[in-house]
């Protein structure tokens, strides 16, 4: 077989600096153990870029140096040998200690950089420097191979002047680079560095840079689709229910209702799943801190307020839809409760009842069909449901979109900061508001319409990443 | 290969259950490079080879099972009713001839009326096509059919959840080749009773028409034919001679002289059967079969899934992680807790790891610690150099670590020489914290410090702790 060509690149450090963290998160794997215990990384992994089964370039995350000192002893101990031949030391460190125990972590980090890897040596600048990482610095220069260095800030303080003055002497490309915050042009730009490094590299390096930003749009592209066909089977959604008579029953109404509810919650958490699997994250814990986000989280009050529209603004959109009929606004002043929640506890308020708080769906008996009497529920005749749907949507999609792979805290969702109308304005709530319409008629929709709701919910969308 | 109304079915259940996995399906796409330029053949090559994951039975086998039936039976009695029709039409009873007027009302009018009704049924929307459904026979006969039969509704949940053109071209589809079998029955019953019968034709209508007028629309009905088969169109003569009136009561004795002159219209019938009742009608069936795989065609391609198939087959499969999970060396573990005393003023002997003798000064001075004997290990010493130093070490020792660096075991192995030295009696190891935090360490690395020192004896080693 041939030898594969493609670059390869090894994280390396001392331990608990970060090394799997900044692995993790330019890999977008959240699977990566990253820990506050030093020597968490134990065995080498490799984190290749494939594209259709052919590999671009591979990442390697390493355990750190233990034992660098009595390393560098061995090296400096052999006979001298020309700067050409000093790899070769290297390599035959490696084979002699390759049974010992007490060099497992320096074999582990060693061997891709003798297999041709370029060095990522990360660093702590957030701590003052030492002359400790000077015997690292020179073990990593015996391999001969490219290098640069990240400066990775884990705690408070800042020293990178200190670092950069002693990591110059070794490395020449030293960057800065946080895996916890690091936004998608941020992994981008240390790619490009990366490239630096060797000619032969740059090449791969730029193909890989085309391919994740392809793929970045492909996730982005995908997160609306997920979002607006959620958006359309929830608004459209019948709940049909077998009757016994040719009334509904008050039971059989609210089990009907029940059974709708909890549809529309299922199908709100299944898009919520798609999300994460799109953007790779799979092994995420939530903290649904507020009722907004638990299980009726979906119907509540909260949720409506946070997510929903303004009061002034379901009036403007009511009255652009048609639905407020013959009403004047002087009536809608006087009313009280515009929320959601009144209306499942069953209280409704006078303006609640003319904007269709209280036809939250319709139930209609279809009469006999095929033989059976039947109660439906649906299509969501809430002017406000629709954007409390979207709201959420977008909210989950763009916390998770703007995750960084290398936490591992609980996400939390505090949507007290998000704003619906901060990223709809009235101009996109009236495109909006065409297709909500529709479905509530239950009319079939035109794809350029569909296309045109696309278009608002990718804006929006884009804003929320990028702020 | 182009989808038939089983593949639709098919691939609607199938994508309803089995969609694969980008990596399935662009592998795919990528082994059939020569479909790359023909999406549809690509898909149906792959439902093809995945049709055997839709593990329930198959609705198209249910579903074109009834529909052919129902066609069946449907062609048979249009065919019947054609020759009834035409049997009634010519029946001669001897009284009165019979009226070619009517003949062609059935033979052509009719036919040409309802393709106009089929193109526009066809082209309205949903509203306008179900009105004009009801001028069609087959429509009451499938009403009929759909309350007589119980299978047959079963098979309508099927037909109803197709999409609306193509429900419409099929039913126009099927119409053309029905009203084609009705046409074929009629002319067979028109050759049947001109050999089996000797009929008396005439015509006769309450407007006032010539009989040179009657004849020159005649001869315009039978232009195309009149080149080659003059005999086929009736002369003046003719139909002068055979115009007769109703209020007559009886056949005038002209006509009956002329009796087996009359026979001769029957050639004009056929060919105007022939030609607007079967050929016309062969003609608009062969349009509406293109017209119903055009719809196939279309509705192929809005299956739901069928997107998310093609973009599967045309975006590169991208992986970005790592392909195995993280192994972990055997961990070994002891419990013993280390003491934690408060730190003493006044040392005989002070070892700094890592730390230099200029910083272990600022250090005593703000711990205001005092030492007899500095000495600095780690760093850049050898580790020959600390075997050295730590020789030198007596009595209790204070061994001062940077708390933020974790404990290599370059440091346990230094711990380890103290230890062995027989002199020594006790180690209290001090991690601190950088001078900016006036040596105050944070209690997350101290932590991390202690539970290095499980493990050691603890009569022996100590840690303090200077949170
Ligand atoms: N706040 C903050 N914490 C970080 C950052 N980078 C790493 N950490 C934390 O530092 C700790 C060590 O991170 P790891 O990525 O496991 O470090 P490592 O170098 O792989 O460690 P070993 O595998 O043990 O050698 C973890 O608790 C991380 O959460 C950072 O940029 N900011
Ligand atoms: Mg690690």
């Amino acid at each position: 077989m041939q030898p594969k060509l493609y670059p390869k690149f090894a994280v390396v450090g001392h331990p608990n600096k970060g090394k799997s963290s900044i692995v993790s998160s330019l890999a977008l794997d959240d699977s990566v153990q990253i820990a506050n215990t030093p020597g968490t990384t134990q065995v080498k992994r490799g984190f290749p870029l494939v594209v259709d089964g052919k590999t671009i370039y591979e990442l390697f995350d390493t355990p750190g140096f233990q034992r660098a000192r009595r390393i560098l002893a061995w090296l400096q101990s052999q006979e001298p040998v020309t700067a050409d031949k000093r790899a070769d030391l290297v390599k035959s460190f490696i084979t002699q200690h390759r049974d010992d125990p007490r060099f497992h972590d320096e074999i582990e980090l060693l061997e891709p950089i003798i297999e041709g890897a370029g060095i990522i040596y990360v660093v702590d600048a957030s701590k003052p420097y030492g002359a400790e990482y000077e015997t690292e610095m020179e073990i990593l220069r015996y391999t001969g191979q490219p290098s640069m260095a990240i400066l990775n800030l884990i705690g408070d303080e800042d020293y990178r002047e200190q670092w950069k003055r002693a990591l110059g002497h070794y490395f020449r490309l030293v960057r800065t680079f946080n895996p916890m915050t690091a936004t998608f042009q941020d992994h981008i730009a240390l790619l490009e560095s990366m490239a630096q490094l060797k000619e032969e590299w740059t090449e791969d390096i730029k193909t890989a840079i085309q391919v994740l930003t392809n793929l970045h749009q492909q996730k982005i592209d995908q997160t609306i689709d997920a979002i607006v066909t959620h958006i359309q089977k929830s608004l459209t959604y019948q709940e049909i229910q077998t009757i016994a008579t040719d009334k509904a029953t008050k039971v059989e109404e609210s089990r009907a209702i029940n059974r709708y509810q909890t549809h529309l919650i299922q199908q709100e958490k299944e898009v919520e799943k798609e999300i994460e699997t799109i953007w790779n994250h799979r092994s995420i814990d939530k903290v649904e801190n507020l009722l907004a986000f638990d299980n009726v989280g979906l119907f509540s009050k909260e949720s409506a307020s946070i997510f929903g529209l303004s009061q002034k603004e379901l009036i403007v959109t009511g009255a652009s839809a048609g639905a407020l009929g013959g009403l004047g606004i002087d009536a809608l002043a006087g009313g009280s409760s515009l929320l959601l929640g009144s209306l499942i506890g069953g209280v409704v308020g006078g303006v609640g009842a003319m904007l269709g708080f209280d036809n939250l769906y319709h139930i209609k008996l279809l009469g006999q069909q095929f033989g059976r009497r039947e109660l439906t529920i649906g299509p969501m005749q809430n002017l406000n449901f629709p954007y409390v749907l979207l709201g959420r949507a977008l909210y989950y999609a763009s916390l998770l979109a703007k995750r960084s792979h290398a936490l591992r805290n609980t996400l939390h969702l505090e949507h007290e900061t998000f704003y619906t109308q901060q990223i709809i304005d009235s101009e996109m709530r009236k495109e909006l508001e065409k297709l909500h319409t529709k479905l509530r008629k239950g009319e079939e929709v035109s794809e350029e319409m569909s296309e045109a709701y696309r278009q608002v919910i990718m804006k929006s969308f884009q804003a929320l990443i990028c702020s | 290969m182009k989808p038939s109304l089983n593949t639709y079915l098919d691939t609607v259940q199938l994508l309803k259950s089995y969609q694969g996995t980008h990596e399935a399906n662009r592998t795919f796409a990528l082994q059939h490079p020569e479909l790359a330029s023909k999406p549809q053949q690509m898909l149906l090559t792959w439902v093809s080879k995945y049709r055997f994951e839709i593990t329930e039975p198959l609705n198209s086998k249910s579903y074109t099972q009834h529909f052919q039936a129902i066609t069946q039976l449907s062609a048979f009695l249009f065919f019947v009713l054609g020759f009834l029709t035409g049997f009634g039409l010519l029946s001669y009873s001897g009284e009165a001839p019979v009226n070619v007027i009517y003949y062609l009302f059935i033979a052509m009018l009719l036919p040409i009326i309802g393709m106009i009704l089929s193109i526009v049924s066809l082209l309205g929307d949903k509203n306008i096509g179900n009105f004009f459904a009801h001028f069609f026979p087959l429509y009451w006969l499938e009403k009929i059919l759909q309350t007589l039969s119980p299978k047959y509704r079963t098979t309508l949940r099927t037909h109803v959840a197709l999409p609306y053109t193509l429900q419409r071209w099929l039913f126009v589809e099927r119409l053309q080749m029905l009203s084609l079998l009705f046409s074929v029955g009629l002319l067979i019953a028109l050759l049947v009773m001109v050999v089996v019968k000797d009929i008396a034709f005439g015509w006769s209508t309450t407007l006032d028409v010539a009989p040179a007028s009657f004849q020159s629309l005649l001869s315009t009905v039978g232009w195309i034919w009149h080149a080659w088969l003059p005999s086929a169109v009736p002369s003046i003569e003719l139909v002068e001679l055979s115009q007769y009136f109703r209020l007559g009561e009886r056949l005038d004795s002209t006509m009956i002289a002329n009796a087996n002159r009359l026979g001769a219209w029957w050639q004009f019938l056929a060919m105007t059967t022939l030609l607007y009742a079967i050929g016309l009608r062969l003609l608009f069936w062969c349009v509406t079969r293109l017209g119903l795989q055009k719809a196939l065609d279309r509705a192929f391609l809005h299956i739901d899934g069928i997107e998310r198939l093609q973009r599967h087959f045309q975006t590169p499969f991208v992986t970005t992680q790592a392909p195995q999970v993280e192994t972990h060396l055997p961990l070994t573990q002891t419990n013993e807790e280390p003491t934690v005393p408060t730190e003493k003023r006044a040392y005989p002997h002070i070892f700094g790891w890592n730390w230099t003798t200029e910083e272990m000064l600022l250090i005593h001075d703000s711990r205001q610690i005092q030492g007899k004997q500095t000495h600095e290990a780690g760093g850049s010493h050898t580790f020959s150099e600390d075997e050295a130093i730590a020789r030198l070490a007596q009595g209790l020792v204070l061994l001062y670590v940077k708390a933020w660096e974790p404990p290599t075991m370059d440091f346990v192995d230094f711990l380890e020489l103290l230890i062995d030295n027989p002199k020594v009696e006790r180690i209290q190891l001090y991690p601190l914290g950088t001078p900016a935090q006036a040596y105050r360490s944070d209690p997350n690395d101290v932590e991390v410090w202690r539970r290095k020192l499980q493990g050691f004896n603890p009569a022996k080693v100590e840690i303090i702790d200077a949170t």
